[in-house]
């Protein structure tokens, strides 16, 4: 046991992070370490740049064109980018359909849609979600039909993050109504410039425009972009739902945050004030021990040896934190955390016409709303709940 | 970084995890507290085992093994809540190692790691609570001779040791100093406490004592630490078992014509406590992976990991007496004991507010650095 890097990972931390230092653009950083809002271009600038040197599937073996890290390795990267300010990478086309196209896509898939995901090219989107399957996904509606070489979609996903920007789709459809609901359900990729799709934004608490509504009307999809067998597809996505969760941790984007709660808190001066700054405390040693959980699971991972069947409590405390941090954030400012200045989140906006020149607490409220999505996504803390309880009781 | 366990610290578990099972049922447990909370006969099974020694060096006749080697045992005396105080033989151990002079040394080392002497810490009193540099016992020196007059409460199986360590004030700074159970002036009054355990007053009228160390709050502070990450490990022991025994409850008992354990409130319940048992873990390994690490940063990480252990002890011990519904607050059903242990714990070395505000007081001032 011992909670040091051996001296080759220091030394990739290390190469990482001097690599980081000079190619993250200082215009990204600025806004990630100030909550600003990013654009589609900051978001793919960085991609492409990550792209370029091999590391935006940074998690993909080598086979594939990826690095070929251990998930030590893996998790040195994630935090150095997140302590650095770099925008979290898109996850659905390099962490998410990527794999499933590596592990279960034929050879002519993964030479067709490897290359523009590992490069940044290609933005993907997620069709999952639909109105009336959020947490009991299985019993999606969203139809496909087998027409010759083709399927026909038609139905509707819901809460496609960035799906304005979407170029590509990876979609669970239902191609057959017998037996369980799960065994029904097929894993295909659709182009959603494909005749008949139509994107509708959803305008969020916050009153941004984050996630969409996907909408396929008699859409012609060709048969050879069925990921895998027909009816098979929900092994498929549950190989891609157990990449998210551990992802989904998000512990480096957290010590990143508390500092940044620091700040405010010391900026607005409750930092002296002990009732506040032992909320701060109690979420330093949350921050700590949620590493700590991290940790345990990357060794595991690592040699191998054990299998920590803790996915399910990753979730639930990394979504909790996130939202903790948030609240605390915007609880520091206070009433300078109310005004609703869209443009005060964007980059070069001045401090003395927000009110009180409180320029830092514009985004607070706004990321506050925002992030009650986490407890929600990614499978809902009460279904987490569900599955943690099966380890203990059976 | 790595959290694996080497094949030696393995077979060190395996070899206290029998013991425990094969020697320390329920039913001696709860004798031994009725006997008044200290078992001698189970103390020298302990020593038998090597455990006594464990933080002496092999030279003075121990084991001289390190912090993940105390945490393995810790956490196996925990899971079958063993009253015998071994914690109290890894601070001795380690602090008279570390900070003692050769005599002192070549007299108790040896007979610590024998299990001959159960030489204990004996730190609190009345107006200190946490507070290590409040301190009314005085030392006082003629020629080369030192004489302690102190009161000192809540000394662990106070009235079974053989030795006290006991900081006292001399010369203005606090130092410590080993006192034997027999010098002229000493006295101790031994009681049950909540845990089924054993303690006592201290009392020392200008009794004769052996000088540790002059530097007594750094050795005290070293102390308490190996106390902490000692305790945290224990803690997880009796969590995991506190678990372990709540989830065969619930699997077995009926209401409504079925297993209770069907119910989901009560599937979520164990799903928050066993966010909280493996949050004590995750601590529990900081605690110990940081006990050699320079004295800042040392007490930084026990304060951490013994806030969070507290809130894991606390939740999980009220949840688990809950779920038992009204079996569980009895004394002749096992969960009441681990109840009272767990409570126990948490007021070890520092409750767990007073532990939140050292992390609140000493929260780094590193606000910016990723900027």
């Amino acid at each position: 046991m011992d909670l040091a890097f051996t001296p080759e990972e220091q030394k990739f931390r290390e190469d990482i992070r001097a690599w980081v230092h000079d190619n993250l653009p200082k215009d990204i950083s600025h806004k990630v370490h100030n909550a600003l809002h990013l654009t589609r271009e900051d978001m793919q600038r960085w991609a492409k740049i990550l792209g370029k040197k091999g590391w935006l599937g940074h998690g993909w073996p080598r086979q594939f064109g990826g690095p070929g890290w251990n998930a030590v390795q893996k998790h040195l990267f994630e935090e150095e980018c997140a302590l650095a300010g770099a925008p979290r990478v898109v996850p659905f086309g390099p962490v998410m359909v990527a794999p499933v196209i590596m592990a279960f896509g034929n050879e002519a898939q993964q030479k067709r849609h490897l290359p523009g995901i590992a490069s940044g090219e290609v933005w993907w989107s997620q069709g999952y979600s639909e109105p009336g399957s959020g947490s009991d996904l299985a019993s999606l509606k969203c139809k496909a039909e087998r027409m010759g070489d083709k399927y026909i979609v038609n139905g509707q996903k819901t809460w496609t993050t960035l799906g304005q920007f979407g170029e590509w789709i990876f979609c669970l459809v239902r191609t057959s109504n017998e037996g369980k609901p799960q065994t029904g359900i097929s894993f295909l990729l659709i182009d959603m410039k494909s005749k008949g799709v139509s994107v509708r934004p959803i305008i969020m608490l916050d009153g941004g425009h984050e996630v969409n509504e996907v909408w396929f009307d008699n859409v012609e999809v060709p048969a050879e972009n069925l990921i895998g067998e027909e009816n098979k597809g929900w092994t498929y996505a549950k190989h891609l739902l157990s990449h998210e969760r551990t992802n989904i941790a998000d512990v480096n984007r957290a010590k990143r945050e508390l500092e940044r709660l620091k700040r405010i808190a010391k900026t607005e001066g409750v930092y002296d004030d002990v009732r506040f700054r032992d909320e701060i405390a109690k979420l330093e040693v949350d921050v700590v021990a949620l590493e700590m959980l991290v940790l345990r699971v990357l060794s595991a991972e690592k040699s191998g040896k054990n299998s920590l069947d803790i996915a399910g409590l990753l979730k639930i405390r990394g979504s909790e934190i996130q939202q903790r941090y948030t609240e605390l954030m915007m609880l520091a400012a206070g009433p300078y955390a109310l005004p609703r200045i869209y443009e005060a989140m964007e980059a070069g906006w001045q401090a003395d016409q927000y009110p009180g020149s409180a320029l830092h607490a514009a985004p607070l409220a706004g990321t506050y709303f925002n992030m009650r999505k986490t407890t929600i996504y990614g499978g809902s803390n009460e279904v987490q709940r569900n599955i943690v309880a099966q380890t203990v009781l059976g | 970084m790595d959290f694996d366990f080497s094949g030696d610290q393995e077979q060190l578990r395996d070899a206290v995890r029998k013991w425990v099972d094969r020697a320390y049922g329920f039913e001696r447990r709860h004798g031994i507290e009725k006997a008044g909370g200290f078992s001698r006969q189970a103390w020298d099974e302990l020593a038998e085992l090597g455990l006594c020694g464990l933080y002496v060096p092999e030279a003075d006749g121990g084991m001289g093994m390190g912090p993940v080697e105390g945490m393995v045992v810790m956490e196996e005396l925990g899971r079958g809540i063993v009253a015998e105080p071994l914690a109290q033989s890894l601070i001795a151990g380690a602090v008279l190692s570390g900070y003692a002079g050769a005599e002192l040394k070549a007299a108790w080392l040896p007979r610590i790691a024998g299990g001959e002497a159960l030489v204990v810490l004996a730190h609190q009193e009345r107006a200190s609570r946490y507070i290590f540099a409040i301190c009314e016992a005085k030392a006082s020196q003629t020629g080369d001779k030192w004489a302690l007059s102190a009161t000192k409460n809540i000394v662990p199986a106070g009235d079974k040791a053989g030795a006290w360590l006991v900081p006292a004030m001399a010369n203005g700074k606090l130092a410590l100093f080993l006192v034997e159970a027999g010098a002229a002036g000493a006295s101790a009054r031994g009681y049950s406490t909540q845990d089924g355990c054993r303690a006592a007053d201290v009392t020392l009228v200008n009794a004769p004592a052996h000088l540790v160390t002059l530097d007594g709050l750094t050795a005290l502070e070293h102390a308490v630490d190996i106390g902490i990450a000692s305790l945290c490990a224990e803690a997880v022991g009796v969590l995991d078992k506190t678990m372990a025994i709540t989830a065969e409850y619930m699997n077995t008992r009926k209401q409504f014509g079925v297993v209770i354990s069907s119910f989901q409130a009560l599937r979520h319940r164990m799903a928050d406590m066993k966010m909280q048992q493996e949050l004590a873990r995750s601590m529990s390994y900081y605690a110990s992976l940081k006990l050699n690490a320079p004295a800042p940063e040392r007490r930084a990480a026990m304060a951490r990991a013994k806030y969070q252990v507290g809130v894991a002890m606390r939740f999980i011990g009220q949840q688990a007496v809950q779920l038992h519904g009204g079996i569980g607050v009895t004394d002749e059903y096992i969960v009441s004991h681990y109840f009272r242990k767990l409570t126990q714990l948490e007021m070890g070395f520092g409750d767990t507010l007073h532990h939140l505000g050292e992390v609140s007081q000493r929260m780094q001032d590193t606000a910016g650095v990723f900027a």
